[in-house]
């Protein structure tokens, strides 16, 4: 069984515990994680590093509510997340939970802003739409259809979208995995800035190591279990890495 | 308007052309149920209402003649609320700018005016005065047709005697909604009218002073409208004085015309609409379910951002309800429309004193919400599917479907046969069983619907052809007011331009059978005979026994008789002695109720020894002959019709079968409509589906007619597999129709021609080439390159 360190005066803001799930594709059954216990610490910086298919993606849905675990307990604070109702997810969904997606993800036939709009829309107290689009620094692109943007363009929109709900965690999945090295840069930069000028806890799941530095603590994985657990106290500013 | 409705408005815009095909399947489906319900509201409102305002009889007892004075048993028999008793006569029609004879039914009304059963609703003109006697006031048609204006004489002939009659104006009845003369089967009103007499006048014209051939009755409230028991008891107090009929409302003409139409248009208001709106949901279901599986992901990452499974189930819904809106909204609008061409048309046969295309804000709203069920349902499966899923699973690829080889493959031989095409073609139209059976049904019900229109229409020019073609082959036929002997048909034979002249005999009586009973007539043909010869339904001339009755099967199975058992018989006139006759044969027929005898076997039945009701004629063709015929026949009074085949023939095609085309049009339309939009949406549904395949066939050097062409087999095959499978449907359908419109009078053939088959397939083809142009135009146009690096 993994285990993490204690935090350095952090609270625990999730809690995951002798977590197990598995798939069933068709006629095959994977067993995508086995045995995790984990925390996210509030206001935390947080990579989990590990190869295609190591579970890293399947912790990030399992975290943020989007999907659920075949055995084990998830907790957010004090509330058991594994025995929740649909309704009570959603709302944890809506409230606590920004994602941001590898491919973006954004509704192709609303522009920027409408997309930011779909997630401020359904908030209970958003941030101005406006003002998430400046600080993704795309204020003057909000009329764009993602077809009229570049990608980087594109997952900043989908993180203006995410942090308009002004939520506690933001949930990144290989948020720079499409997109060329200088705008990935940028896209770190932006997340760091977010935890750092925002307060918000930042987990961002990725398969290249290079970024690691970049995070408080950093997680690695293979085939579904946690292999290593470190903290990182001097975390490296995003222009300082390279890959 | 929030991000979420702006996303669903531009998705109705990019799936626009699939999205309005099946809405016009909708609009046809609300059209038809707006417009043949509104029509029958109209019609049996419209009927209510006459009723109600003319004070409509309930029986009426038809007979030789009967005081006034004796009249008061039936007044006080229970249940019964009102008598009126009248004269009625059949007459001769003399206008000076008509060559041919015309016919007319005269009857009396009170000298003044007072509310009275089967009243009169004036139309021109006013009721009688006190200036004259001889007043009279005509039936509308007859009057418009003839131009008669209050004011103008005319000359009937009453009682053998020709007599000069004012009009005072012109009105219409209850009574005779449906104005059918003798011998007609639809309204001529070129060739017969009402007059309506003063009681005084008819009773001195026609010597019936103090006394009635005709009582009409109206029964209480109270008794729900069965006459019978009231009319078993009329039928012994009268029958000193000849009753020729009873007749309740129920079987009196233009009731049984109008009420018949009423019930032919409330269930096909029910039939027609389901069909349209069941293939709308089906197709709508086909392509919901391809629209929300491509915004899976979008579907996924909006429950992520926290958007509950209600509230992306009604966001997918309203794509269905915008559909369902729209159908019917517009189907509403031409649902009243199509009951106000109705309407239009119903007034060429039935008079009303006002009839008009009411809105009936009910099935206006019905309608609607009709439409937005069936949407709403033929959204369900689609929205539902993907709701099901968790956030992530709908973010991941949908895991591909189940492959494996098809049932075909296993026919080796067949299937080594194939080119690849055919391959790729016959497995997509396999696997996508719940698409493929859509197009099936859709295909299926849009063919039933055309050899439904064709093979009424065939029906129908059967039914002329062999009525008035096959069966009645005379020029014309005179019917006498009351039987002569041999010298009428001598005398007839001599007339001008005569050819061939055979004389009839026509029986009323009541047919017994234990407890069965009908009331009916036998009509006596002399052997041989050229000019009336029934026929079965294979068109082969019936038998005439020398002795006993040949009936049709329907009036058999009414009072129950087999072929060789015997029949009671009472005539209503003359000696009206009952007899006990053989049933010699009995054959299917299109007339119900007809019963054939050999004249002089009739003759014998009712002890006469040549008594004849009328004469057919056959006519030399010379026109100048014709016309002196004509002249001629003005001047007998002893006739009481005179009916020309050719006059009866025009009458049909110009009313029935003209219209008939009209509805035929409108159901290919509507037939098409549903090819169009089933073909349309499936076609773009799977080549919305086969970017990449496509995208892959062009790279691989495919240009975009070869791939079409692929895209137009599967559709093709599904076509013609719902064409073919749609044939007996519509078959049954029409055996339905005819079932439904059926009365003991009259049925209608079910004629199926090879052309009806052929046409439907063409036809089937035509508009499914059609739906491909805008398929084919899609390939041209898409941007194929992008769809090989784009994720769904």
């Amino acid at each position: 069984m993994s285990t993490t360190p204690s935090g350095n005066g952090r609270k625990r803001l999730l809690h995951l515990e002798q977590v197990h799930k598995r798939f069933q594709m068709g006629e095959v059954a994977v067993e995508a994680l086995r045995d995790i216990c984990l925390d996210v610490q509030e206001r935390e910086f947080l990579v989990m590093v590990g190869p295609s298919g190591s579970g890293k993606t399947t912790i990030l849905n399992i975290l943020g509510g989007i999907d659920v675990v075949t055995s084990g307990k998830v907790w957010f604070r004090d509330q058991d997340m594994t025995s929740v109702t649909a309704a009570e997810l959603t709302r944890y969904r809506r409230e606590t939970v920004g994602f941001v997606f590898q491919f973006y993800n954004l509704v192709p036939n609303l522009t920027a802003r409408e997309n930011v709009m779909v997630s401020t829309e359904i908030s209970r107290s958003p941030l101005d739409v406006s003002e998430a689009l400046r600080l993704v620094e795309l204020e003057d692109r909000q009329d764009h259809f993602p077809s009229q943007l570049s990608g980087g363009e594109q997952q900043r929109v989908a993180i203006a979208r995410a942090i308009a709900k002004d939520p506690l965690l933001l949930l990144c999945d290989e948020p720079t995995g499409a997109l060329d090295f200088a705008t990935g840069i940028r896209v770190l930069r932006l997340l760091v800035d977010l935890k750092e000028k925002l307060g918000k806890t930042i987990v961002l799941i990725t398969h290249n190591g290079a970024i690691a530095p970049v995070a408080d603590r950093v997680v690695r994985l293979r085939s579904g279990q946690i292999v290593e657990v470190h903290a990182n106290p001097t975390p490296v500013p995003p222009e300082e890495i390279s890959w | 308007m929030s991000a979420l409705d702006r996303k669903l408005a531009r998705d109705l815009r990019g799936a626009a052309g699939m999205l309005l095909a099946i809405t016009g399947i909708i609009v046809v489906g609300v059209t038809c149920f707006v417009g043949l319900s509104s029509a029958y509201v109209n019609l049996a409102e419209s009927k209510r209402r006459y009723y109600e305002q003319c004070r409509m009889a309930d029986f009426s007892v038809e007979l030789k003649k009967v005081p006034l004075a004796e009249l008061a048993p039936l007044a006080e028999l229970p249940g019964v609320a009102a008598i009126r008793p009248r004269i009625q006569f059949y007459a001769a029609v003399d206008l000076p700018e008509v060559a041919e004879p015309l016919n007319g039914l005269v009857l009396s009304l009170p000298d003044r005016p007072q509310p009275i059963i089967n009243d009169v609703v004036l139309r021109r003109g006013s009721y009688f005065t006190d200036r004259r006697e001889n007043e009279v006031l005509v039936s509308e048609s007859f009057a418009q047709y003839h131009r008669l204006r209050p004011g103008q004489w005319i000359h009937l002939l009453l009682n053998n005697r020709r007599q000069e009659v004012f009009i005072v104006g012109t009105a219409i009845s209850s009574e005779f909604v449906y104005l059918l003369g003798p011998g007609r089967v639809t309204p001529d009103p070129k060739h017969f009218g009402v007059f309506y007499l003063k009681q005084s006048f008819a009773e001195d014209v026609f010597d019936f002073s103090g006394a009635a051939n005709q009582v009409l009755g109206r029964l209480e409230a109270s008794r729900g409208g069965d006459p019978r028991e009231v009319l078993r008891r009329a039928e012994t107090i009268l029958s000193a004085y000849g009753v020729f009929s009873t007749t309740p409302l129920e079987e009196q003409f233009s009731n049984r015309f109008l009420s018949n139409e009423i019930r032919g248009l409330q269930t096909f208001a029910t039939i027609t609409p389901t069909m349209f709106l069941a293939v709308a949901a089906l197709v709508l279901n086909v392509l919901l379910t391809r629209l929300t599986q491509q915004q899976r992901t979008t579907i996924g990452t909006l429950k992520a951002v926290g958007y509950s499974d209600w509230q992306l189930f009604w966001h997918l819904e309203k794509l269905g309800l915008s559909v369902g809106v729209l159908g019917g909204l517009l189907g509403c609008g031409l649902g009243y429309w199509l009951a106000g061409a109705m309407t239009g048309l119903y007034r060429l046969f039935f008079q009303f004193p006002d009839f008009q295309n009411e809105f009936s804000p009910w099935i206006h709203a019905a309608g609607l919400a009709i439409s937005v069920a069936c949407a709403v349902l033929g959204s369900l499966r689609g929205s539902r599917a993907v709701l099901k899923l968790r956030p992530a699973e709908a973010m991941r690829p949908a895991a591909p479907r189940q492959g494996g080889a098809v049932l075909l493959e296993r026919v080796a031989w067949f299937w080594k046969s194939l080119d690849s095409g055919w391959r790729m073609v016959l497995r997509n139209v396999l696997r996508n069983r719940v698409r493929t059976l859509a197009g099936i049904f859709a295909a299926a019900m849009g063919a039933s619907v055309l050899v439904n229109a064709w093979m009424m229409a065939d029906a129908m020019t059967y039914f002329l052809d062999f009525q008035f073609r096959h069966v009645l082959r005379s020029d014309i036929d005179l019917t006498f007011k009351d039987e002569h002997g041999e010298d009428a048909l001598l005398e007839a034979a001599r007339l001008p331009g005569v050819d061939r002249a055979e004389p009839f005999l026509s029986v009323a009586c009541t047919f017994r059978n234990g407890p069965y009973e009908k009331k009916g007539s036998i009509t006596g043909l002399v052997p041989g005979a050229q000019l009336t010869v029934p026929r079965d339904l294979q068109e082969r001339p019936a038998r005439i026994p020398r002795a006993g009755l040949a009936m049709t099967r329907t009036l058999a199975d009414i009072l129950h008789l087999a072929r060789g058992d015997t029949v009671t018989i009472e005539p209503v006139k003359g000696l009206r002695i009952a007899c006990e006759v053989p049933v010699a044969e009995i054959a299917e027929s299109y007339l119900g109720t007809s019963v054939y005898a050999d004249l002089h076997y009739l003759n014998r039945l009712v002890n006469e020894e040549f008594a004849l009701s009328g004469v057919q004629l056959t006519l030399d063709g010379d026109p100048g002959r014709r016309a002196a015929l004509d002249r001629q026949l003005k001047e007998l009074p002893a006739l009481q019709a005179v009916g020309a085949r050719e006059d009866i023939i025009q009458g049909i095609e110009e009313t029935v079968l003209k219209h008939q085309w009209v509805v035929i049009d409108i159901m290919v339309f509507f037939a098409g409509v549903v090819f169009f939009g089933s073909i349309l949406n499936a076609s773009l549904v799977s080549l919305a589906e086969r970017q990449r395949e496509v995208a892959t066939l062009r790279v691989l050097g495919y240009g975009p007619w070869q791939i079409g062409t692929l895209l137009l087999r599967e559709s093709m095959i599904i076509t013609l597999i719902g064409a073919v499978l749609g044939m007996p449907l519509g078959y049954a359908l029409t055996a339905f129709t005819a079932w439904a419109y059926n009365t003991e009078l009259f049925r209608l053939p079910i004629i199926a021609t090879t052309g009806t088959w052929l046409w439907t397939l063409v036809l089937a083809v035509m508009f499914g080439l059609v739906a491909h142009m805008f398929v084919q135009r899609a390939i041209h146009r898409m941007a194929w390159p992008d769809a090989l690096k784009a994720q769904e």
